[in-house]
């Protein structure tokens, strides 16, 4: 049977206003971005520059939603449980003999479920830089199925903030911090220094070009794979040589090392491990939730 | 059928709930009294698996409700005092939700929905939003909800605040019923009369302690046989007089306490029934007393309650 918080959430969320608003919004941010990057490609002849602009707009196209992915989610999600706390609603529920987990489960793929609305409904924007053949379709397909696992890991930091949280406030504002939390603590890596025995490697040109891709990846700090951020570069790398330039293998300095490292490891092997960390990370912060549920919750002032 | 034993709840050092040991028969309506903050949702919110006591147990059918809550679960219909409704949900489709909440099969929901919107009567109302519903109907519509998998056991608490008296009515028509049934039902509120009315048995609550736990009948003797003693003297007797009466009356030991309520008006406190009370008019008649009026004040409900929960 259909888990009933979903289907009782994704009825309310249908029947309310704010869905089609948000859609509305999603949608002419993806086109008009399209539109800004593609102008060029409107014209009559596949040029060079052409190809570039829509490149770049895939590129742009990409980052522009990884961010509204991590921005809105947190938001969507911090209300659900704390919102029934403070609406007096949650109670009713934990009588019922729902799990915990059922209860989160239910309502994060209610959250993530819009997500995946919104996009879908932005796939035929962002298949545009493919019509015009900047980039593969099977590309633009791996970046979807990367934002969507990136909206599922940010659902469920939003699920953790909802479940700890007394009202949809302190659930929002707690979301943020994790988010942000989670954002400096996976990127601290690309600030520290590697082991001599790395750098030594990594800034000898002759001896990083023999690296294989297999030993590069074992290199790299493994909390880096959590920062979904890190992954999408490594993603629009590997399809697009996105920041070559930057890539030099002679020059040093410790965010170089980590880029040097993602080249030669392969940006979307990166990618794809990436991916599987942030879904598992994002498991477990789900099953963390549920274990908040049936407590009463901080933050906000005591009902009742 | 509910058992409670040794049940206490200890929020930081303070204690809500001290040592409450109580059994609730099959199929009783059993209602649940005390002042504010006795710890009556305490205790109804341990019962229904929603707080952890810090000692002592809830069995339901033998079930504890800590060890297995959700089997629990599936015994308990629990109607809080304050509680909130979704939006943009309609009344049916609310009790459905529920249903699915309790893994009810897609017939059977149907069938308790058209049941208990019946039972409530808000049959007319099923296709309206909830949250467009009054709120004694709001009220009306959960204790349906809490109905909705067919429990044993029901705990209501304060079902009738907010309700008109008509409604009021309407709501112990609708407890009758449920106990027809052959549901059992805990009650609570603050008004003693209102409950003794309906309820089978009792239990009086107040800061955490349990005060009586029994019939109602049992409640009105334990009551009545700690009555006062009124013994109206002819007026004018002069306080000489008053004063002999007084002293006869601290003669007899089973005499716990005398006021003088007005100039000829003594009230007296016993600790005995009819057999003593028979006694003091013989001795104040024997002494020449000029007694007038002599009668043990009946109590009422409404005092017995006010009493029962100063002395504890
Ligand atoms: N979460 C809590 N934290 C601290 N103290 C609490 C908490 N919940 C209840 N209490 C205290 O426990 C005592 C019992 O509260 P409870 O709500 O059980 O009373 P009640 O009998 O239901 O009262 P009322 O008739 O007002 O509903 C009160 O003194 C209350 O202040
Ligand atoms: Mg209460």
């Amino acid at each position: 049977m259909l888990n009933p918080i979903l289907s009782f959430s994704a009825t309310r969320r249908m029947r309310s206003g704010k869905t089609l608003v948000i859609l509305g919004a999603w949608l002419a941010v993806m086109l008009g971005t399209a539109l800004l990057m593609m102008g060029r490609l409107l014209g009559p002849e596949v040029t060079v520059n052409g190809l570039r602009s829509g490149t770049n707009c895939y590129i742009v196209l990409m980052i522009v939603q990884f961010f509204l992915i991590v921005l809105i989610s947190p938001a969507m999600t911090s209300g659900t449980v704390a919102g029934e706390r403070e609406r007096q609603t949650l109670e009713l529920l934990l009588v019922t003999n729902t799990r915990s987990l059922r209860i989160v489960w239910g309502k994060a793929m209610d959250s993530f479920g819009m997500l995946c609305l919104l996009l879908v409904c932005g796939a035929p924007v962002m298949f545009l830089p493919a019509v015009a053949g900047a980039v593969t379709p099977l590309q633009v397909l791996e970046g979807e199925l990367f934002l969507l696992v990136t909206a599922f890991a940010a659902v469920c930091v939003g699920m953790l903030a909802s479940a700890v949280a007394r009202t949809s406030m302190a659930g929002g504002i707690l979301a943020y911090l994790f988010v942000f939390g989670i954002a400096v603590v996976t990127s601290l890596p690309l600030f520290l220094d590697y082991p001599q025995a790395v750098t030594d490697i990594v800034y000898d040109p002759r001896a990083l070009a023999q690296l294989s891709p297999g030993a590069a990846t074992a290199m790299i700090f493994p909390v880096l794979f959590l920062n979904p951020g890190y992954g999408l570069i490594a993603l629009l790398h590997g399809q697009t040589r996105f920041l070559s330039s930057a890539l030099q293998y002679q020059q040093t300095g410790r965010l170089l090392c980590s880029f040097n490292l993602m080249d030669r490891a392969g940006g979307e092997r990166i990618a794809l491990i990436s991916s599987g960390a942030v879904l598992l990370l994002g498991l477990a912060l789900l099953f963390l939730s549920a274990a908040f549920v049936r407590r009463r919750g901080f933050g906000g002032k005591r009902k009742g | 059928m509910l058992r409670l034993d040794k049940l206490t709840k200890q929020y930081g050092k303070f204690t809500a709930l001290d040592g409450l040991s109580l059994e609730i028969a099959d199929g009783q309506l059993h209602g649940f009294v005390g002042p504010n903050g006795a710890g009556k949702t305490t205790t109804m919110r341990i019962i229904s698996t929603l707080l952890q006591p810090t000692s002592g147990t809830a069995e339901i059918d033998g079930v504890d409700v800590v060890r297995s809550g959700s089997k629990a679960r599936k015994l308990i219909g629990y109607m809080p005092d304050f509680f909130g409704v979704y939006d943009s949900l309609k009344c049916w489709e609310y009790l459905d939700f529920y249903g699915r909440c309790y893994r009810l099969s897609a017939g059977e929901r149907k069938q308790m929905a058209d049941q208990l919107l019946d039972l409530v009567q808000l049959t007319e109302k099923r296709d309206a939003y909830v949250d467009s519903l009054s709120r004694g109907m709001k009220q009306r519509l959960c204790l349906a909800r809490s109905l909705i998998h067919d429990p044993k056991l029901l705990i209501l608490d304060e079902p009738a605040s907010g309700m008109d008296p008509r409604a009021r009515a309407e709501m112990k028509g609708i407890l009758k019923t449920l106990r027809d049934m052959g549901k059992t039902v805990m009650i609570s509120s603050h008004i003693l009369p209102e409950l003794s009315e309906m309820c089978d048995s009792l239990t009086i609550l107040d800061h955490g302690h349990l005060v009586f736990s029994g019939s109602v009948e049992e409640l009105s003797e334990k009551m009545n046989g700690n009555a006062p003693l009124d013994i109206r003297l002819q007026a004018g007797c002069g306080e000489e007089t008053v004063e002999r009466a007084v002293a006869c009356l601290k003669e007899l030991p089973f005499i716990r306490e005398i006021l003088q309520e007005e100039t000829t008006l003594l009230r007296a406190r016993l600790e005995g029934g009819e057999a003593e009370t028979q006694q003091i008019l013989r001795e104040l008649v024997s002494r020449n007393i000029p007694v007038c009026d002599f009668h043990r004040a009946p109590m009422n409900l409404e005092k017995v309650f006010m009493e029962v929960t100063v002395d504890a």
